[in-house]
């Protein structure tokens, strides 16, 4: 009994084989699907800060740094992949690549960083990306909830102060979309 | 009349005055306001009517101006009842009676609220500190309002935890924190005469990482379920499901059918991989490596099949209140189906060779025994509890996510001991591959169109309670969630099934020999991070410093001469 039991486990070993793989030296690819570092695409962002409002680890940070400039930063160091940025992006400015090997000793190597050129409603006097539709009615129909009174704030916070009647105003306003093609 | 009714009308009577309110917002929930007085009267009524306790969550009330509030919670699990009692206490008198006589599984959940908010309690037979750290000053209560998340307050000196001393004609054998046989840090100080094990005494909660103050203070509630999929290295869906769920308990939310489904296949992975560790890591405690392994060969199979279908090989990711982010389709579903057929072949083959083997025999028959009686007083659950003969399983007890349309069973030992959980362990592996079957069938008849997640429809309303429940493979996990302002938790309390399992370790360790110990701790399958996940990131100096490889070696050369 003791020998057959020994007999099977050998079975079972041998008809396994040797399974290690020979990563490093061999390169493994993700599979469709991986959620692996995010990768921005500066063309298609509007910086709206759905991202970074909505990001669980907080390693998104968005900041104008002059009225027309506006800077987004990822930091991937504290970054957990959840990748709950890409779905929220109104855009699809962001997509969860397959890159998987990020270790360094660099922060800067998987930092990455936008300066994105806003420009001014000449309305409320703060910056938005006028060539495309009015993004905050494409967040919320993509599912962003304006249950979070804060992040409303850092949605459009280029201005020092958050005033609820501008918000109120902005929310009400209804622009013409693009002309289609 | 419900058991729930009947349960209040029965409370009224015996109670009196006492008993503020009664209401069930949710099926199968009973939330129950006392007044404090009759709290250990509550308490004992309801385990004379075969309750089972599960935890205690106290916080801090001050904010509506009633002091601090306590809520132990119970199941009845043939009746599919849940019952929390809820007391509050004010702030300059913040003392309850402790239920520790009556109920000893209590003892961990009071003396962490002992240490974590100051409350105090009357007759608790044990009241050490228990989950902060020995240099954590007096008198600085971390889950506090006023206290904020990231405190780091100056150490205390010259203290100590003051370790019992070994009875007489004993010596005393310490593990850990960092031991071979240990996996994660946990401290035993175990008591022998010869070989044989004679008592023991448990240091842990040394992995505090501040996720329920986390949550409460930074989070808003979409994040909490990444960040509370973290809280186990095993099974994180586990901790992100039940969050979900306390959540939308508490706001009314109605998850679709589709992503109820989609939850179910992906806790039953988890509960896949995890028996196969726990399978892999149980031979080799016992010096059988051929099973750790095979165990772990078929399980990396199913940790790529997580990774083609979440996006990542341990932490999903699929959960959002309301719902799941991603869908299984029908290609997938083919996938995890042949993923299934050959884990099952490979399962069955393992199985064979290996449960008839003398040396594990040997060495798990009759080791960590403990009665059926035993298992009930200390409220055990998972399949540390199957094995000692207690029918229970919180998948089929209380259901949820979509365990009601599934059919399984649920394995039992009568053995009583670590093969007993061995056995248990690897039927629920079959069982598992039956239910994500069955789920896969019924996805493919649901509309396509569902779907995935429901929209809130405003925020959610404050100060409602929401208690959740779900299997993982340990035993049952439990989340309380009270909802608060600012789109944020006001109390997350997580209690993982190592917590009541590992009070009844030094039971399990009477009488065995030393060389028992690792699997004895093991069949538990402790996992020591989600049971010390509270609470406050401690830094003796509040400042991360590296060491240098030559300080690094002096420091532990200057421990060797004993300095």
């Amino acid at each position: 009994m003791w020998l057959w039991n020994k007999i099977k486990q050998l079975a079972i070993s041998f008809r396994a084989g040797v399974v290690t793989l020979r990563y490093p030296f061999e390169p493994r690819t993700a599979p469709e699907g991986f959620r692996g570092q995010p990768v921005w695409d500066h063309t298609k962002c509007i910086g709206c800060a759905g991202c970074a409002s909505h990001c669980p680890a907080r390693t998104i940070f968005l900041r104008d740094i002059c009225q027309e400039v506006r800077i987004l930063l990822y930091d991937s160091s504290r970054c957990t992949y959840c990748g709950r940025c890409a779905d929220l992006c109104p855009e699809k400015a962001i997509t969860m690549s397959d890159r998987f090997e990020l270790a360094t000793d660099n922060r800067q190597d998987i930092t990455q960083s936008i300066e994105l050129f806003m420009m001014t409603c000449q309305r409320c006097g703060r910056c938005y990306d006028l060539e495309i539709k009015n993004y905050i009615d494409r967040l919320s129909s993509l599912g962003y909830r304006y249950d979070c009174l804060e992040a409303r704030k850092v949605i459009r916070r280029s201005t020092t102060e958050f005033s609820q009647e501008e918000l109120e105003k902005t929310v009400a306003y209804e622009r013409p979309g693009r002309l289609e093609k | 009349m419900s058991r729930g009714e009947e349960l209040v009308r029965w409370l009224e009577k015996e109670l009196g005055g006492n008993l503020i309110s009664a209401e069930t917002v949710f099926p199968g929930r009973l939330f129950i306001d006392l007044k404090r007085e009759a709290l250990s009267a509550a308490a004992a009524a309801l385990m004379n009517r075969g309750a089972r306790y599960q935890v205690g969550v106290g916080y801090d009330a001050r904010k509506s101006g009633q002091g601090f509030g306590l809520v132990h919670t119970f199941a009845f699990d043939k009746d599919s009842l849940l019952v929390a009692l809820r007391t509050f206490a004010p702030e300059d008198d913040p003392e309850f009676d402790s239920l520790t006589p009556l109920i000893p599984g209590a003892g961990w959940s009071e003396r962490e609220y002992q240490d974590l908010l100051g409350l105090k309690f009357k007759n608790h037979p044990n009241p050490r500190r228990l989950v902060l750290s020995d240099d954590w000053p007096e008198g600085i209560y971390p889950l506090r309002r006023e206290v904020p998340h990231d405190l780091m307050p100056p150490a205390a000196e010259e203290v100590a935890f003051r370790l019992e001393e070994a009875p007489p004609g004993t010596s005393i054998v310490p593990f850990g924190p960092f031991h071979a046989s240990l996996h994660e840090p946990a401290h035993f100080s175990v008591y022998v005469d010869g070989e044989d094990i004679k008592g023991c005494e448990y240091r842990g909660f040394m992995t505090h990482r501040g996720i329920e103050k986390l949550a409460q203070t930074e989070l808003t509630y979409n994040d909490v379920p990444f960040v509370a999929e973290r809280i186990c290295g095993i099974c994180g869906s586990v901790h992100s499901v039940n969050y979900a769920q306390a959540v939308e308990a508490a706001a009314g939310l109605r998850v679709p059918r589709r992503a109820e489904f989609i939850r179910t296949v992906a806790l039953e992975l988890e509960r896949l991989h995890s028996h196969l560790l726990w399978l892999g890591v149980a031979g080799h405690l016992i010096g059988f490596d051929t099973v750790f392994m095979q165990a772990w060969r078929i399980r990396e199979k199913i940790m790529w099949l997580a990774e083609r279908l979440t996006g990542n090989r341990k932490t999903y990711g699929m959960v959002i209140i309301g719902g799941v982010r991603r869908d299984i389709n029908r290609d997938r579903s083919e996938d995890i189906r042949a993923v299934l057929r050959e884990v099952e072949r490979e399962m069955l083959a393992l199985e064979k060779a290996i449960l008839k083997d003398r040396t594990i025999h040997k060495r798990t028959r009759g080791v960590g025994h403990l009665s059926r009686e035993e298992a009930v007083k200390w409220n055990l659950i998972g399949p540390v509890a199957r094995a000692r003969g207690v029918d229970i399983d919180a998948r089929r007890d209380h259901p949820y996510a979509a365990y009601d349309e599934v059919q399984f069973e649920v394995p039992l030992a009568d053995s009583g001991d670590v093969w007993g959980t061995l056995v248990v362990r690897v039927k629920e592996v079959y069982q598992a591959i039956k239910i994500i079957n069955q789920c896969l069938d019924k996805l493919e008849k649901l509309p396509k169109n569902e779907p995935l997640s429901v929209d809130l429809e405003g925020p959610i309303p404050a100060s409602r309670q929401g208690l959740s429940l779900v299997e993982a493979p340990r035993g049952e996990a439990v989340h309380y969630v009270l909802t608060g302002e600012e789109n944020r938790p006001e109390r997350w309390r997580v209690r993982a099934p190592t917590y009541p399992n590992l009070q009844a370790v030094p039971s399990m360790l009477l009488n065995n020999k030393l060389a028992d110990f690792p699997i004895i701790v093991g069949s538990i399958d402790p996992c020591i991070s989600c049971t010390d996940r509270v609470l406050v990131v401690e830094r003796r100096s509040g400042k991360a410093r590296l060491l240098s490889r030559q300080e690094l070696e002096n420091l532990s050369r200057g421990k060797r001469s004993g300095r």
